[in-house]
């Protein structure tokens, strides 16, 4: 009873990472205190599972109710609800520094740190060179060709994330979760030792995402080799070529972004070879040489190519599950060094969860926010919940332009469903009749014949945001009719879906 | 192929009687509404004959041009002067990204007015295109109804050429009205605003609606001083209050001057530009004013009164829900119907007209959920109802989540602008019934909010929507508190 009337008039905070804080109301020590023993016996759910199992387990005083390691989007969400559902909640992290080692990282983790936003600051960025030659149709003039002094877009953006992560500190803070600085590590499936010091918990998250390393260049290339065929490539490789750097991008496959709609793969890759970036298909690296002149030369099976101030690997990341001490708990990873989890994100070990990242099931920041969501509900709000992976969209900030989709590809839908109905468009949008630039648009929609759904694939400006609206009317059971049905809004691009 | 026409509700053969009429269409106005329809009519096999005033980017009572108010001076226009007037905006936002730009950075309308023109007038042969190719024919003069089933067209060499046609429709869309003030033809209106010889350094507008509110942001982006007076509390009334307010800051952040609860007295010629005075006993001087205060259906020259047909008090053609008029063979579509006055709903109306009368299957255009666009620097996009209207309809409880916070480019640009986003939830349902975003990309945003409205989503459907990141779209679907409920019983009227 004590448990119900327990003041829930917590505000939730939407969208931390690029909102002001919104002050939450705290729980008070003392009242968690008291509620732990009830507590204890309440969320009987997830510890009673493992009970029935191994025997009746006594009740023990754990310092926290959850202890998460790492604070990253997955963990902080996780966190965050956690107490807002009455769990007293530790997280620890390693000290923050834009450049990611082995001993630094920083609340926010790597979304917030060293990836979606940071890169889409760079993207911003590198859109402007773009703007500026669009401009000119449209009637400005500037007197000198603009340039682009690259420590200040760094040093920006990196006061830019220190507010962030500030903020991200702030909001655990305000919900009442024990920040705590340092490398943590499993003991047994009850404690984490960080940097020496003990902590005692009922359950262990974690959530410390993969080893990427960030970029932080102290200037930008002049050429630059991009090695790899997924998001990151491409949209790195938009960066830097809009930046003026020359890039060049060395793929495995025939063709960029396996695994998304092959029209899309075509349209893409079209795009951004007009735009001047040069690809390399079909070629893998060998070896990375040093020339006199300090340059670097780049040996693949192709043959060589020289003069790149810089090398980049954009390849396949890897979960950061080293020195966490689980193989001697008995955590069972794959091969790659990824957590697995059952659908509730609960690992092999009863008492200790896995989100985001670590458990490479889709790298990205929302599902690692709903992940951290849906566990907090089931371990501290007796909602057992799990997550649903269907219709995720997601987007790619290639440059000019971006890529949205929401749905399955044109292959899959053929294989899943057989007959399908494929409505296409491509054509110059307004602006560009009047830049003269040589954009084009693509549009995709797929009408699978029996069951009406419609999986949409978007590559042009703005697609990221156009597509989440689609999103959302998927899960509503979005058919064709609905669609037609829609007016749309004049002018724009959308209207000719 | 047999043609099937429908009249008064019944399909009939009508081989024979089809012979007595030179067209079985006759569209008076080649704008979105007339060329929508004529094209789709014959497709459906209809002989179709349209009419179209000749040619100038501004209108009058003897010119117009193929492709209406939408292609020649309206939306397309509009939609290229806010893209040029954004980059002002951005050039400067570009600083806080690394760019150094030098600050003597030109603007040149006159290179952007002949592009404007270029792209007008090659969407203007792109239109008549689409009329011949469908097999429509045009005709260049003014159309005007003699009789139930009978038009006039007065070409340009003032020869009157007459044609019978089976249905006639009315698609003369609408004009820009001028207010009885002294010295109101010192003023501009829309039409000449998209096509200034000189760009003005002052320019003042008069009016709340989204024209007033778009060229108040156009002539801003482009560097001019700008004065916007309206009548009512905060501008564009009938949208939401609150969404009224936000695009009230942004206008003034951005450095326009607004005068609320303004209107014009007289204007004056004066030596430094044109003096205007208000109500508020305020004198404002600028090299240019622009009346933007409402439009007016054109329905003076077609001779409705003699035929009979009904207007009503707004002088706008009165329809029934297939587009029709009080006169069985005469049917009107668009702003010349006043119904709403947006370009993809006058294709609606003329989609659904052509598909009644010449497909065999009356079709009523749906109204419920239109989204709209408001392209203002930045721009507001709404789909569903408003908050207000959402409490005076709805049976329960609205719940109203809402969401507001600095755009990730503004945290690096330094611009203070925050983007608002809205929803209003019905509490009984569920259901999202009104959706509104003010920021950089509303109206590519809530396209496709529009159409998961248009789904009947609900919230819970909102908010298991993964969101795309980082995107500004993604705020939809990630609003988890209430910001307030509103109990069915109270209704506080608005008067702003």
């Amino acid at each position: 009873m004590v448990y119900k009337k327990f003041p829930f008039s917590i505000s939730l905070s939407s969208s931390h990472y690029i909102s002001d804080p919104k002050i939450l109301t705290s729980l008070s020590l003392q009242h968690r205190r008291s509620l732990t023993p009830y507590h204890s016996r309440r969320r009987g759910f997830a510890v009673a599972r493992g009970d029935s199992e191994n025997g009746a387990e006594p009740i023990r005083h754990y310092d926290f109710d959850l202890f998460t390691i790492g604070a990253g989007s997955g963990g902080v969400r996780a966190s965050h609800f956690a107490t807002n559902f009455g769990a007293s909640v530790a997280i620890c992290e390693l000290p923050f520094s834009t450049i990611s080692f082995e001993t630094t990282e920083g609340v926010g983790g790597m979304c917030v740190i060293r990836g979606c936003v940071p890169n889409k600051l760079l993207v911003y960025a590198s859109k402007y060179s773009y703007e500026f030659e669009e401009s000119h149709g449209f009637g400005w003039k500037y007197e000198a060709e603009p340039k682009h002094d690259w420590s200040t877009l760094i040093a920006n953006k990196n006061a830019g994330l220190q507010q962030l992560t500030g903020i991200y500190e702030n909001t655990l803070k305000n919900a009442g979760v024990t920040l705590i600085e340092g490398h943590g590590k499993i003991v047994d499936p009850h404690t984490v030792d960080v940097d020496g010091k003990l902590y005692s918990a009922r359950q262990i998250l974690v959530s410390v995402g993969d080893s990427e390393a960030a970029l932080d260049l102290p200037s930008k290339p002049t050429k630059i080799a991009i090695i790899g065929g997924g998001y990151i490539a491409v949209e790195f490789a938009g960066i830097f070529n809009g930046l003026a750097s020359e890039v060049h991008i060395f793929i495995r496959q025939k063709k960029v972004l396996r695994g998304f709609d092959e029209e899309i793969r075509d349209f893409v890759g079209e795009q951004m070879s007009l735009r001047g970036i040069e690809f390399h298909t079909e070629e893998s690296p060998q070896a990375i040489n040093k020339s006199a002149d300090g340059s670097l030369s780049l040996k693949t099976n192709k043959g060589t190519v020289e003069g790149f101030s810089h090398v980049m690997f954009a390849t396949r990341r890897r979960p950061n599950t080293k020195n966490l001490g689980l193989e001697t708990d008995g955590v069972k990873m794959s091969k790659n060094g990824a957590i697995e989890v059952d659908e509730y994100s609960r690992t092999s070990v009863p008492s200790i969860w896995a989100v985001g990242d670590v458990t490479d099931r889709l790298y990205l920041t929302p599902v690692a926010l709903t992940e951290g969501m849906a566990l907090a509900k089931t371990l501290f709000k007796n909602e057992p919940t799990k997550r649903d992976y269907r219709t995720v969209p997601s987007a790619v900030f290639s440059s000019q332009p971006p890529i949205g989709q929401v749905g399955i590809t044109e292959e899959q839908a053929i294989q899943e469903y057989g007959d399908v109905d494929i409505f296409t468009a491509n054509f110059k949008p307004l602006k560009a009749t009047l830049s003269g630039l040589p954009d084009r648009i693509f549009m995709k929609l797929i009408v699978c014949a029996k069951t009406s759904k419609v999986p949409l694939h978007l590559c042009e400006e703005d697609s990221p945001e156009i597509v989440q609206g689609f999103a959302v009317a998927l899960k509503a059971g979005l058919t064709k009719v609905d669609f037609d049905a829609t007016v749309g809004i004049h002018p724009q691009q959308l209207r000719s879906l | 192929m047999a043609r099937k026409m429908l009249i008064d509700g019944e399909v009939s053969q009508t081989n024979a009687e089809e012979n007595h009429y030179d067209f079985d269409l006759f569209v008076i106005g080649a704008g979105s509404g007339g060329v929508r329809a004529a094209r789709f009519s014959a497709n459906y096999g209809a002989k179709v004959g349209i009419c179209e005033l000749p040619f100038n980017p501004i209108s009058s009572d003897v010119e117009g041009g193929i492709g209406g108010t939408c292609v020649l001076r309206g939306c397309v226009p509009k939609k290229i002067l806010v893209y040029a007037a954004t980059y002002g905006g951005e050039l400067e936002d570009s600083r806080n990204f690394g760019w150094e730009l030098n600050e003597k950075i030109d603007f040149n309308w006159k290179k952007l007015l002949h592009k404007k023109t270029e792209e007008i007038l090659r969407l203007n042969g792109i239109y008549k295109r689409l009329l011949t190719n469908a097999g429509v024919k045009i005709f260049e003069g003014a159309g005007k109804i003699v009789g139930p089933n009978e038009v006039e067209v007065t070409q340009l060499d003032g020869t009157k050429l007459s044609y019978t046609a089976k249905h006639v429709l009315i698609a003369t869309g609408s004009r820009a009205q001028r207010p009885d003030i002294p010295g109101q033809e010192l003023a501009i209106t829309s039409d000449e605003a998209l096509s200034l010889e000189e760009l003005p350094k002052r320019a003042l507008i008069v009016g709340g609606g989204y024209i007033s509110v778009e060229f108040a942001s156009i002539w801003r982006g482009m560097g001019l001083t700008v004065d916007l007076c309206f009548r009512k509390e905060l501008p564009l009334r009938g949208f939401d209050d609150e969404m009224r307010a936000v695009v009230a800051r942004n206008l003034e952040g951005r450095g326009i001057n607004l005068h609320p609860r303004t209107c014009l007295t007289q204007l004056v010629k004066t030596e430094d530009g044109i003096k205007v005075t208000t109500d508020q006993g305020e004198e404002l001087t600028a090299d240019v004013v622009l009346l933007a205060i409402g439009r007016a259906p054109n329905t003076k020259r077609l001779n409705l009164e003699a035929v009979g047909v009904e207007l009503d008090q707004a002088g706008a053609v009165k329809v029934d829900e297939y587009s029709r008029t009080n006169i069985p063979s005469i049917w009107a579509v668009g702003d010349v119907t006043n119904r709403m006055n947006l370009t993809p709903v006058a294709l609606m109306e003329a989609t659904c007209f052509a598909k009644t009368v010449f497909g065999g299957k009356p079709t009523k255009p749906d109204y419920k959920d239109v989204p709209v666009a408001v392209f203002s620097i930045p721009p507001l996009s709404v789909v569903g109802l408003s908050e207000e209207e959402a409490i005076d309809q709805a049976n329960g409880d609205i719940s109203v989540f809402t969401s507001t916070f600095n755009p990730m480019k503004n945290t690096i640009s330094g611009r203070q602008e925050k983007t608002v986003m809205k929803l209003v939830v019905d509490a009984g349902t569920d259901k999202v019934i009104g959706a509104s975003m003010c920021g950089p990309d509303a109206p590519e945003v809530i396209q496709g909010i529009a159409v998961a409205v248009k789904c009947g989503a609900t919230k819970e459907q909102f908010d298991s929507t993964v969101g795309i990141h980082p995107s500004a779209a993604e705020e939809f679907v990630t609003m988890r508190s209430v910001t307030r409920r509103i109990a069915a019983s109270s209704k506080p009227k608005t008067n702003l």
